[in-house]
């Protein structure tokens, strides 16, 4: 193995992402990430405090924003390279090499890197705009502009892209609930350098080391700085999305790297490379022996059972020929056809199909919540139980609008009579029956209390829930999108009670179930549309 | 009943034409639909089945256009895909359940079928056990079960005996020949002896044109007295491939014997009775030399 061979393994899978519809739209992302910086939707503010719009301050502000939104967005982004290799069957044929596992682990990611590095260059460009724009300083210096970039950003992502093969390549972590828990740990890893921000939000003491992604490191700079020249200012730096409340501007002559700085974002790097190494270790080589034992253990036959139907040549061996039936034994259906009772079978079967599959334990838990939520005081049961009662079935939801792709199942369903109009609601009804059954102990609560406000958002959320993931999973043709895009929403809204994006109403301050309610019926009709105009014929 | 496809073209991006101005009409039986690879006989399939739409021309089903009621087709329409998945953590009778209520079947009947197709797809034994342990051979089965579960009048199967073991192909064509009867059947294939054992009509296509259109008995007649065998030197092996359409060779003691088609008898050849895969051949040969001048 050499770096001919890396490079082309790192070429062919760069090459194929970029060439996808979905790296346009990876693209158009990152180009408004750059918009939203460039028009002030995204600030960087130091209490009442921005710089004046030079190079250094704008480069540093697009750095924040980019390592900042790609280390999260871009680990959903770039999951799935492995897997990729695997549904092409491109695997089977890697595997046959003398290519070793680490040697794989490490090209993907590269092509991770290479893909999220591709995102930080257009927001690179985005940033040479933005101080055209702002105006405020017309002296555009390169340097301080874009190496903020390099010296933060692109390690960020390095680290990200590795994460993402570490996760790709752990059984447990391979799927959806490795995207949610994704969030935690991206979250966990923001929060190792703020442990150094002391109560009133001052920068006491920066450890590089452990800023991975380098925001505490530019903004622990850019506080000590305003602090030498603003009496006035204490503390405080956030990067705050549509507030543009700045009042005081400070000149920023930019980062003053030392060499510990430089030597924490090599370390960052390295932590890439070995955490791509580590991922090897569990990469599964695409053995399809070893892929069945690791994710389908709970549905193989055991050992004993496959032994004896080897034995009795049910595995394979069909049986002779003289015994088997004929087209001639099968009882023709006539017209025996009913459309009465069509969509609740269809409901049922979906239901069946959406929660089949999960173990045991999974509906222990459930049926926990549920108990506990309709046990609980209301107050704890709508602000804590129920909560957590929501993030219970993501990925039942997640599978919504994506099952026939990921299945390679649509030629078989959308070639099927009516159905648009039968398969695309029964799914939609399955999904809302597992919101309502999830959290359904909150409703006999607020049922109990005579709560009718509470119940009206428990109504909507119900709804909500499974439009969203419906519209996501059909426009995007992939559950990672529900699985991120929920998570974040999860955490933000009902666990913080955030008015706005409280889609739960988990407080009686922060519900407002008549705008979820509009908004599932505009996500529903988005999932129709984009169903529609999958289909050859509506 | 009857299946008409009037001049239907599909064109796909970057100016490809995957089918042009294909026109044919169907009557029951099965019809075998051959053409070698990138033909446009998976496109046909997929615009008959309704998973795409053609850029020009109309599909009538008794009389009805696709176009304005896919439905008439789709309610009568048993489809196997070339290339289908299946739900791993579901067993085979949840899958056929699952699939049977999307098609409209009615509970008491679909349990029924889908007894009796498990039975006749031989999967019985394994009727419980998840279909991601199965093999391909019995996920093509499965393929076969679920085409079948409406009871269709429209059957179109696309390459259906891939990943069939011998036995496995014996039956499946035995079972279209006995479908047949009250149906129109589509099978489309590149291996010719599927279409030889089953197919009443036979449709060759090449670059998304039919070439022909004709019963077996009508295609064979075309090369009656134009397939020879000679016996060659090894070395003289890729001269003859060079002079003539060869359609089978075999090593032997004395030499190489040859299947070569050819208006009359090359030197020291003897006459043979011509099979489908000659006809194939021949018409496939024609109709590029023809393309080409």
């Amino acid at each position: 193995m050499n770096a001919r061979v890396l490079y082309h393994l790192v070429r062919a899978d760069f090459l194929e992402r970029v060439r996808r519809y979905s790296f346009l739209v990876t693209l158009a992302f990152a180009v408004y990430l750059g918009y939203c910086a460039v028009t002030g939707k995204i600030v960087v503010r130091l209490d009442e405090y921005r710089g004046v719009f030079n190079s250094a301050w704008v480069g540093c502000a697009m750095t924040l924003v980019a390592s900042l939104f790609l280390s999260l967005i871009g680990f959903y982004i770039v999951k799935g390279s492995i897997q990729r290799d695997q549904d092409t069957r491109v695997g089977r044929i890697l595997a046959t090499t003398p290519m070793t596992k680490s040697f794989y682990t490490v090209a993907k990611m590269i092509s991770n890197f290479a893909v999220l590095a591709s995102m930080v260059a257009v927001m690179g460009i985005a940033a040479i705009i933005m101080q055209f724009l702002k105006a405020e300083d017309p002296h555009v210096h390169l340097w301080p502009l874009l190496s903020p970039l390099f010296l933060f950003a692109l390690p960020s992502v390095a680290f990200t892209g590795a994460v993402a093969i570490l996760f790709e390549s752990i059984p447990g972590l391979r799927g959806g609930i490795g995207n949610v828990i994704y969030f935690f740990v991206w979250t966990a890893l923001l929060a190792v350098p703020i442990s150094s921000v002391d109560a009133g939000g001052t920068l006491k003491h920066v450890n590089y080391f452990s800023d991975f992604n380098g925001i505490v490191s530019i903004m622990g700079q850019m506080q000590q700085d305003l602090r030498a020249v603003a009496p006035d200012y204490t503390h405080g730096s956030s990067l705050t999305i549509g507030d543009t409340k700045t009042t005081k501007k400070f000149l920023w002559n930019g980062l003053r790297p030392t060499p510990a700085l430089y030597l924490s974002r090599l370390t960052t790097l390295l932590a890439a490379v070995i955490i791509a190494l580590i991922a090897a270790l569990f990469f599964h080589r695409f053995d399809p022996a070893q892929e069945w034992r690791l994710t389908k253990s709970r549905t193989a036959p055991s050992p004993a059972n496959a032994a004896k139907a080897v034995a009795n040549g049910f595995a394979n061996a069909p049986a002779p020929a003289a015994t088997l039936a004929s087209a001639a034994n099968l009882t023709p259906l006539g017209k025996s056809k009913s459309t009465a009772l069509v969509l609740p079978r269809t409901v049922a079967a979906e239901l069946k199909l959406m929660l089949k599959g999960h173990r045991w334990w999974w509906y222990a838990v459930a049926a926990g919540l549920f108990i506990a939520s309709a046990a609980s005081p209301l107050e704890a049961s709508r602000g804590g139980v129920a909560v957590v009662a929501l993030l219970w079935p993501v990925l039942v939801w997640s599978q919504m609008g994506t099952r026939e792709a990921r299945f390679n199942t649509a030629s078989l369903i959308f070639s099927s009579e009516r159905s648009l109009v039968r398969q695309l609601p029964a799914v939609w009804i399955a999904g809302v029956i597992v919101a309502a059954a999830t959290n359904g102990g909150l409703a006999l609560r607020l049922l109990i209390a005579h709560d009718r406000e509470g119940l009206l958002a428990w109504l909507a959320c119900t709804l909500f829930i499974p439009s969203l993931a419906l519209a996501l999973g059909i426009w995007s043709g992939t559950s990672k999108v529900f699985e991120a895009v929920y998570t974040v929403w999860w955490y933000i809204g009902p666990a913080h009670h955030l008015p706005g994006l409280d889609f739960l109403g988990s407080s009686p301050e922060s519900a407002e179930p008549i705008r979820y309610l509009i908004m599932a019926a505009i996500l529903i009709a988005a999932a129709y549309a984009g169903r529609r105009s999958k289909l050859a014929y509506a | 009943m009857k299946l008409s496809i009037q001049h239907v073209s599909k064109q796909y991006r970057g100016n490809v034409w995957a089918l042009r101005d294909f026109t044919l009409d169907l009557r029951p039986g099965v019809l075998g639909l051959l053409g070698p690879n990138g033909a446009g006989k998976t496109t046909l399939m997929s615009i008959l089945s309704t998973i795409t739409r053609a850029t020009q021309g109309r599909v009538l089903w008794n009389d009805i256009d696709l176009a304005h009621n896919p439905d008439a087709i789709r309610s009568v329409l048993g489809y196997l895909p070339q290339d289908f998945g299946v739900y791993p953590n579901l067993n085979a009778v949840e899958f056929l359940e699952y699939l049977a209520a999307v098609k409209g079947l009615d509970a008491a009947t679909s349990s029924r079928r889908i007894d009796e197709l498990l039975n006749l797809v031989n999967l019985n034994d394994v009727r419980k056990r998840p279909l991601g342990g199965y093999s391909g051979g019995m996920k093509q089965r499965i393929g076969i079960a679920q085409a079948l579960l409406n009871d269709p009048q429209l059957l179109i199967v696309d390459e259906p005996t891939a990943g069939l073991d011998p036995e496995e192909r014996v039956r499946f064509r035995n079972l279209l020949s006995e479908l047949s009867g009250e149906r129109v059947v589509i099978l489309s294939t590149h291996i010719v002896s599927d279409v030889e054992a089953t197919a009443t009509d036979i449709a060759l296509i090449s670059g998304g044109t039919l070439v022909a259109h004709a019963a077996p008995e009508q295609l064979l007649q075309q090369v009656e007295g134009k397939v020879w065998e000679g016996i060659v030197p090894s070395n003289e092996l890729q001269s003859i491939k060079r002079q003539y359409l060869i359609s089978g060779t075999a090593r032997r003691g004395d030499g190489v014997h040859v299947r070569m088609l050819a208006p009359s008898a090359p030197s020291g050849a003897q006459p043979l009775s011509p099979t489908l895969e000659d006809a194939y051949l021949f018409c496939l040969n024609t109709h590029r030399a023809g393309a080409a001048a």
